[in-house]
């Protein structure tokens, strides 16, 4: 669905997207993770056709977006952070506007669209009158007029309040089910990106420095061990060479090829009682956060 | 087409639906009521019956709703129309990207050419409004003092006529056809200076500034032989429509100007806007 090849952006003598190479397959919800300045945000503004790339390639849907930019967007829906309207307008009439630089839209299907993001009742309203949450759905509602078949939600959550994002990633997840979107999600909010994403890219200073699927940012090789003494533990299943780390008093790294099995049948023969012994999934804020200063470190070297 | 149409009433309907477009418009009346009344109760009109009287006309013939109409829309099209033209121009496309809404907008398969294309042409549909209600309602003001006479026109150095109420109405409205051109040229230079990565205020005092020397420039004597090259110079023409005879060459020549003048702005406007790259 979306598609960069060795993609760079330069602002001046500043790289902000440097060989940025990426697939984005049909029916995924895909995360763009990194931090601020990481180059997420004019990544996603390439694809839309809004900043135009140094080099590289940019195919969405099967389109150049550079050269055939109108393909391209034709099934693309977007949303980004703090959306802005025509405030002085109503609801309605800024979802007319918006959609008909698309194609035209029949009342009926902008009805339909405000009934589905829920803003019912108040779509003839000012949208200065909107609390932040409404403007986020009428957000979505632009966003899915033009029946789009990939939705880019560069941080959909943003300024929204605790109950806002619950009901945002609830709607990213019905879009994704209901409506079969491929959906490419940039957030810094890592447990929604956890929550929602199958696959996830994480950019540092414009490059990518990991992607992968999101159950391989969890398998680190971790076991949790509780066992009598913890220390003691350790030593002895350091000399039987079925661990090569330990830390934080309760985690191991077996050897290759060890099992748990092996492990918990040493310390029993040794009459060490084990409590729990159980395979630790890091959260993506660790991985994240271990890439990062694994990245740092890199960098100081 | 129809998408054509359907942008264009989009853009017409942003434009219009901003209060800011009817303060404008407030303010533009006010000021015609004001200068209306100043015509009528200090000594300008008592000036002007002198000067018709002096060169040996009947003063009470020609002090008419025609000759006050367009008494009170010299000021106007010189001073308030360009700032007020500038300002919409300078917002048409910097304040969208200012306020982010640009950036929603080219998330849709649109080109910028098109999208800046209409947004020019809701500028100039715009500016061809303004100037008929400044027109309309200077003549109807005008007509609740004074009587649907004779027309007398004087501009210093220029213009000396005088025409029958039927001749005056009918040159009082192909003049506005000139002041439209003028309005559109002001729109056109402030929503070329909107396309570059500046804000809408930039875009408005940069327009304002570049008429500004092209009037300065007129008023110093060196500059007399090249009156040509300079904007407000051709601005003028609007006035030639009322001299007799008419100087057909002249005013040719202005209107080519001040329509090169307006594509170039728009071609230099679109150009920068194709090559920018539009960041929140």
């Amino acid at each position: 669905m979306i598609q960069l090849k060795n993609l760079c952006k330069k602002f001046g003598q500043q790289l902000a997207v440097d060989d940025l190479t990426l697939q984005v397959p049909a029916g995924e919800i895909y995360g763009l993770l990194g931090h601020n300045g990481a180059g997420k945000s004019t990544a996603i503004g390439i694809m839309l056709g809004q900043v135009w790339p140094t080099s590289g390639d940019v195919r969405i849907c099967g389109h150049d977006v550079t050269a055939h930019r109108r393909l391209a967007l034709q099934k693309v829906g977007a949303i980004f952070e703090t959306p802005a309207f025509y405030d002085y307008l109503s609801g309605w009439r800024n979802l007319e506007i918006l959609s008909s630089y698309t194609a035209p839209t029949s009342r009926q299907r902008i009805q339909e669209v405000i009934e589905w993001v829920g803003l019912s009742g108040r779509e003839h309203s000012k949208v200065r009158t909107y609390s932040h949450g409404m403007r986020a759905r009428l957000a979505l509602a632009q966003a899915l007029l033009p029946q789009p078949e990939l939705l880019i939600l560069d941080e959909p959550s943003d300024g929204l309040d605790p109950e806002g994002i619950h009901e945002m990633r609830q709607t990213i997840l019905r879009l994704h089910r209901e409506l079969r979107l491929t959906i490419l999600l940039s957030s810094h909010f890592l447990n929604e990106v956890e929550q929602l994403c199958t696959r996830i890219a994480v950019l540092n200073r414009g490059c990518m420095v990991f992607e992968g699927t999101l159950a391989a940012t969890k398998q680190r090789g971790w076991i949790r061990l509780k066992a009598g003494d913890f220390g003691l533990a350790v030593k002895q299943l350091r000399q039987a060479q079925l661990i090569t780390e330990e830390r934080d008093g309760h985690l191991i790294a077996l050897g290759p090829g060890i099992g748990t099995d092996q492990v918990v049948r040493l310390l029993v023969e040794r009459g060490m009682p084990v409590y729990e012994i159980a395979p630790v999934e890091d959260t993506l804020e660790d991985f994240y956060l271990s890439l990062m200063n694994g990245q740092k470190e890199v960098e100081v070297k | 087409m129809t998408m054509f149409y359907r942008h264009l009433r989009n853009e017409l309907w942003k434009l219009f639906g901003k209060k800011r477009t009817y303060i404008g418009f407030g303010a533009f009346l006010l000021a015609q009521n004001a200068m209306l009344l100043t015509f009528r109760f200090t000594r300008w009109q008592a000036d002007l019956e002198r000067m018709l009287a002096g060169n040996g006309y009947l003063a009470k013939e020609y002090v008419s709703a025609l000759t006050v109409a367009v008494i009170m829309l010299i000021p106007q099209i010189v001073l308030l129309m360009p700032l007020y033209v500038a300002l919409v121009g300078g917002d048409l496309v910097a304040k969208e990207v200012e306020d982010g809404t640009l950036r929603m907008i080219l998330s849709r398969p649109i080109s910028r050419f098109r999208l800046l294309f209409v947004k020019w042409v809701a500028g100039v549909i715009f500016a061809a409004m303004l100037v008929a209600v400044l027109g309309g309602t200077a003549l109807g003001f005008a007509r609740l003092w004074f009587p649907w006479k004779s027309m007398f026109v004087f501009v210093p150095g220029t213009v000396f006529s005088l025409l029958s109420p039927d001749e005056g109405f009918r040159l009082y409205l192909w003049s506005h056809l000139f002041m439209t051109l003028n309005a559109s040229v002001v729109l056109g230079i402030a929503f070329m200076f909107s396309c570059f990565n500046m804000k809408p205020a930039a875009a408005t005092i940069l327009a304002l500034s570049l008429l500004f020397v092209n009037l300065v420039m007129e008023g110093i004597p060196f500059f007399e032989r090249y009156h040509e090259y300079l904007l407000t110079y051709h601005f003028r023409s609007w006035h030639n429509v009322y001299a007799q005879p008419i100087p057909w060459a002249q005013m040719g020549q202005s209107l080519c100007v001040l329509l090169a003048a307006n594509l170039t702005a728009f071609l230099i406007g679109t150009a920068a806007f194709q090559a920018r790259d539009i960041k929140s």
